[in-house]
């Protein structure tokens, strides 16, 4: 691994967001192609910080530090990714259900998706089932609901069911996740698979869509 | 014994003739509106379509008056200040439907005029020519920040912009908490549970500052959350500023509440998430540690008071510290988290802090199980955690909207039935 793929990482997983354009900015002058250093640089440090989270050797501060480091490298990276006519590994339509506008965790598993080379349509907060429902033609892969609040995790089902009747369930998996969602509820409402935090949610991912 | 007495006791560790209960003690240990609506509808304490008082906007709580507190044996009353969370008081009340059709009070100046979208924003003060601070989407049942988060100078970061809030105690909250405690004290036998507030440092409830109508310095939660890594020196500096004030300000406010209040709502920042700490340890120690010392030997050096931390989640690995800290109470005790098993928290933490909470599943049985499960949740939450004292009863946090009218009942019913020393 050259030294500035090798910087490149470990400021991701140093979070330190602050050094990550004058390195990608180097990578680029030095010839790397965006492709490569999407694949060498950002993604596999992304999957450490993950690993850490899950064994509890990272926390929040930690994982939000990382993925602003990864964001800030993607950010320069994505317009030379269209131009070179990359394609993504998929694409999923990520939102926090209807009624609910908590987003630190469904932001969080949005970098983590993007962070294993997945694009990402943000549908943002307080999304109702029409917008997930209409989010499906731009060749959605997985449809990714969060919700905090018990008040709202039931609104979970009312996407799924709206997603029948617009005859689309079986061209998307579901996957679902936040701090009242469990496994049991998730095969309650007949989602496809559920992440207890962003580094399981990426795995789940891939999985769903058969790239891992 | 009266409840006053009941709590001191358990507080102290011994059994009184009953486990006490807490509802409406404080703003993490009350009832989402809707549902106060339901209970009290349910228990015939008001004619159908009467409105209930929201005492808390930003969480949307409902007012647990005297008669409810009698109907269901409640053992605590609470002291908070003045204004809400949006900067306004509580006064002039008027007419307002809730999403789900309950009828309500709110403050005069609270903004029931929807957006186009259908959404409720709230204003800082009320003032509707400052940006809205809250927004509560159309259909929901609560408000949550909106984030105001002025452009960041990284070199010119200057602490007084988050220190704005943290100021002298005005003389009218002084009075208010003087009177407040007096009546409270002398009209009623309940222990006082008060909330003065400047001793939660690093509140991530209150980072976005709701009540100010142009907050300064790092209010995104994001970056606050960030800060506390990447900026920890700033960070720590503000919690130094505003320990040093918030001491002042129990000095004074100690003086005119004296120890008719039993306990005093010392932190409501969150320490945990569902699956674990939101920090390590090791930043728990270097920047929230020293001041929570600090505050909590101000407390028992000069003060009968005990000390309440609230903090939400998975936070096993962070309570030999909140004990050593000085903290002898932990709420609310969720012990849906992650290593939050309530007999291995009662087994390990039991003979040095009380729980004040845990009492019933709120993320799952209460609003989703069958009443006979809520009934046997409630059992098994006062075996456990009574037994010896140290056990003040209360859900998991405030009670949410959207619970079977059914459950709430068993809720109490079980509680009454099953919270009589010794416990069976």
């Amino acid at each position: 691994m050259s030294t500035i793929i090798e910087n490149i990482n470990k400021s991701i997983i140093l979070g330190d967001y602050k050094s990550i354009t004058p390195l990608v900015e180097q990578a680029l002058a030095e010839g790397i192609d965006a492709s490569t250093i999407l694949n060498s640089a950002l993604i596999p440090p992304m999957n450490e910080v993950g690993g850490r989270f899950e064994r509890g050797e990272y926390f929040v501060p930690e994982m939000l530090m990382a993925a602003r480091a990864m964001q800030t490298g993607l950010k320069i990276l994505k317009p030379l990714l269209v131009e070179s006519g990359t394609k993504p590994l998929g694409r999923v339509a990520i939102g926090t259900v209807k009624g609910d506008l908590h987003d630190i965790g469904k932001g969080l598993v949005a970098i983590m998706l993007e962070g294993v080379g997945l694009e990402i349509i943000d549908l943002g907060t307080d999304v109702s089932p029409a917008q997930f429902v209409g989010a499906i033609p731009s060749d959605v892969g997985i449809v990714a609901m969060s919700a905090l609040l018990t008040t709202t995790m039931t609104q979970m089902k009312v996407v799924i069911e709206a997603l029948s009747e617009a005859g689309v369930r079986e061209r998307v998996k579901v996957m679902v996740g936040g701090a009242p969602v469990t496994q049991a509820f998730a095969n309650e409402i007949g989602a496809d698979g559920y992440a207890p935090d962003a580094g399981a949610a990426a795995r789940l991912a891939k999985h769903l869509l058969g790239i891992d | 014994m009266n409840s006053r007495e009941r709590v001191h006791l358990v507080l102290n560790h011994q059994e009184p003739d009953c486990v006490p209960v807490d509802l409406g003690g404080s703003a993490t240990s009350g009832m989402h509106v809707s549902s106060v609506y339901l209970l009290r509808q349910a228990l015939g304490l008001d004619e159908p379509g009467t409105p209930v008082k929201v005492i808390e906007p930003y969480q949307m709580l409902g007012e647990i008056k005297p008669d409810l507190i009698e109907a269901l044996g409640i053992d605590v009353v609470g002291i908070s200040s003045l204004k809400t969370l949006f900067g306004f008081k509580n006064e002039d009340w008027k007419p307002w439907t809730t999403f789900d059709g309950t009828p309500v009070l709110v403050p005069g100046v609270f903004n029931t005029d929807p957006e186009p979208s259908g959404d409720i924003l709230q204003y800082p003060e009320g003032d509707k020519s400052a940006p809205p601070s809250g927004r509560m989407p159309q259909g929901g049942w609560y408000f949550d920040a909106i984030i105001r988060q002025p452009p960041l100078d990284e070199d010119n970061l200057n602490i007084e912009d988050n220190l704005e809030e943290f100021g002298p105690t005005s003389e009218e909250e002084l009075a208010h908490f003087g009177r407040e405690a007096k009546r409270l004290y002398e009209e009623t036998d309940k222990a006082i549970l008060a909330n003065f507030g400047g001793t939660a440092f690093g509140d991530i409830a209150l980072v976005p500052a709701p009540w100010m109508k142009y907050p300064k310095g790092i209010r995104d939660v994001t970056e606050w959350y960030i800060s506390t890594v990447a900026r920890r020196d700033y960070v720590y500096k503000i919690f130094e500023y505003q320990c040093d004030i918030a001491l002042e300000n129990l000095a004074k406010i100690y003086e005119v509440v004296g120890n008719r209040v039993t306990v005093v709502f010392a932190t409501g920042t969150d320490f945990g998430a569902q699956n674990g700490p939101f920090i390590s340890t090791q930043t728990y120690r270097e920047l929230y540690k020293p001041f929570h010392i600090r505050v909590n030997n101000w407390i028992h050096k000069n003060t009968q008071w005990k000390s309440f931390i609230h903090t939400c989640g998975s936070v096993r690995s962070l309570l030999p510290d909140f004990i050593d800290d000085g903290f002898d109470i932990l709420n609310p005790v969720q012990t849906s988290a992650a290593h939050m098993d309530p007999l291995e928290l009662k087994r390990e933490f039991g003979g040095e802090i009380t729980f004040w909470g845990g009492g019933i599943d709120t993320q799952r049985i209460l609003p989703f199980g069958t009443p006979v499960e809520v009934r046997q949740d409630v059992h098994e939450r006062f075996r456990i955690f009574a037994p010896g004292g140290g056990f003040v009863f209360n859900s998991i946090h405030n009670i949410q909207a959207g619970v079977p009218t059914e459950n709430l009942l068993a809720l109490y019913e079980a509680v009454k039935e099953y919270r009589n020393y010794p416990i069976t």
